[in-house]
């Protein structure tokens, strides 16, 4: 599961069964690894965007075909939700940002944001375009620094460069497990 | 022996009282929480009507009888005429577990005539137990966790 | 009126109905991805 397969998905009630809403933008906490949020478009092929947002918190599960909440009450009005969600910052989009090892090697561009499947929004590492050329998948530290613009991520990362999202989702354990021993 | 959406539906309705031929049946409205049939819509469009579970005294393989044409009555709020209007007609729903994935399409919905309750649903080539219906709406039906296609 | 100013109308209305159209897609354009802005 990736962030950008969740913009345009329908967000369906468990409870209700109905679509109350569509994914306009991902927001996402890079310190914390992971989604805060979801801004909303209406449903409809002409209609507008949404007033109201979607805090993580208020997510039921996110899947491939919709992301679910538990019913209409949890579509919130901005000032009702934490600020980054309520007013996300616009002007900072992840997509294209550099990822630099704290020891200041390029690891390359970020594509998109990998998900854990079937959670809340627990982002485990990202796609990045290497400076190379080609695609690859880094696993993220459960708790990351961010300094300024760019992505900072520890040395070691570079060694779980991984080719696909399957590779991935085997690496993040170790890497973490790694992180843990320095 | 149960019957289902799909061959009940056209089914006439007929007035024990009068034997007046009421119409037919059209959509079904299925109360989630209780697993079973809430009312039964006659008649389709505007002259659609919604006759409750409680007052149909005989669902028969041949015509569905109800007391009498006093037992049909204009939908009431917003999910009986949706219900009216077949928007949630379950019948080629989608069907979307609680995590957020598809799992198919409704292609028929079998039921206890006696009882009006639901039993199952046949989706593509499963029939998964109603009981794992969390909600049925407008968009889909949702089903809990068990029913987690296999990737 | 001659075929001309018809065609005329025509190519007036169908520009006013695409620039109606891209007006409306475009105050539904999402799908970014944003970073909270990070602690001071």
């Amino acid at each position: 599961m990736t962030a950008s397969q969740i913009n345009g998905l329908p967000v369906v009630t468990v409870h209700g069964g109905d679509d109350v809403a569509e994914v306009r933008d991902v927001i996402y906490n890079p310190e914390a690894g992971r989604l805060v949020g979801l801004t909303l478009n209406k449903r409809g092929f002409f209609s507008g965007r949404s007033r109201e947002v979607l805090p993580a918190e208020a997510i039921h599960a996110i899947g491939r075909d919709a992301v679910m909440i538990a019913d209409e009450s949890s579509l919130v009005a901005p000032a009702d939700a934490p600020d980054d969600v309520g007013h996300p910052a616009t002007d900072r989009n992840v997509i294209g940002n550099d990822v630099l090892t704290e020891g200041g090697t390029s690891l390359g561009v970020v594509r998109d944001l990998a998900l854990l499947v079937g959670s809340a929004g627990e982002v485990v590492g990202y796609q990045i375009e290497k400076p190379a050329g080609g695609h690859g998948y880094i696993p993220l530290p459960a708790q990351l620094a961010v300094s300024g613009a760019a992505l900072v991520v520890p040395d070691v990362t570079q060694e779980f460069i991984r080719d696909d999202l399957v590779g991935l989702g085997a690496a993040v354990d170790d890497f973490r497990a790694r992180l843990g021993m320095q | 022996m149960s019957d289902s959406f799909r061959s009940a539906t056209g089914r006439k309705v007929v007035s024990r009282a009068s034997a007046a031929d009421l119409g037919m049946v059209s959509y079904f409205l299925v109360d989630v929480g209780q697993r079973r049939i809430a009312s039964v819509v006659v008649g389709r469009g505007k002259k659609a009507r919604l006759v409750d579970w409680a007052q149909v005294s005989g669902f028969g393989p041949d015509a569905v009888m109800v007391s009498d044409e006093g037992a049909l009555r204009p939908a009431a709020g917003d999910r009986e005429q949706a219900a009216a209007d077949g928007k949630l007609d379950m019948l080629g729903k989608r069907t979307l577990t609680e995590r957020g994935n598809k799992v198919g399409t409704i292609g028929d919905v079998t039921f206890d005539p006696a009882t009006g309750v639901v039993e199952m649903l046949q989706i593509s080539d499963r029939t998964i137990p109603a009981d794992t219906m969390l909600g049925s709406g407008t968009y889909a039906v949702v089903v809990d966790a068990s029913q987690e296609p296999v990737p | 009126m001659g075929a001309l100013d018809w065609l005329i109308i025509f190519l007036v209305l169908l520009a006013v109905a695409a620039a109606a159209f891209v007006v409306i897609r475009r105050r539904r354009r999402g799908g970014g991805v944003f970073a909270t802005r990070g602690k001071p």
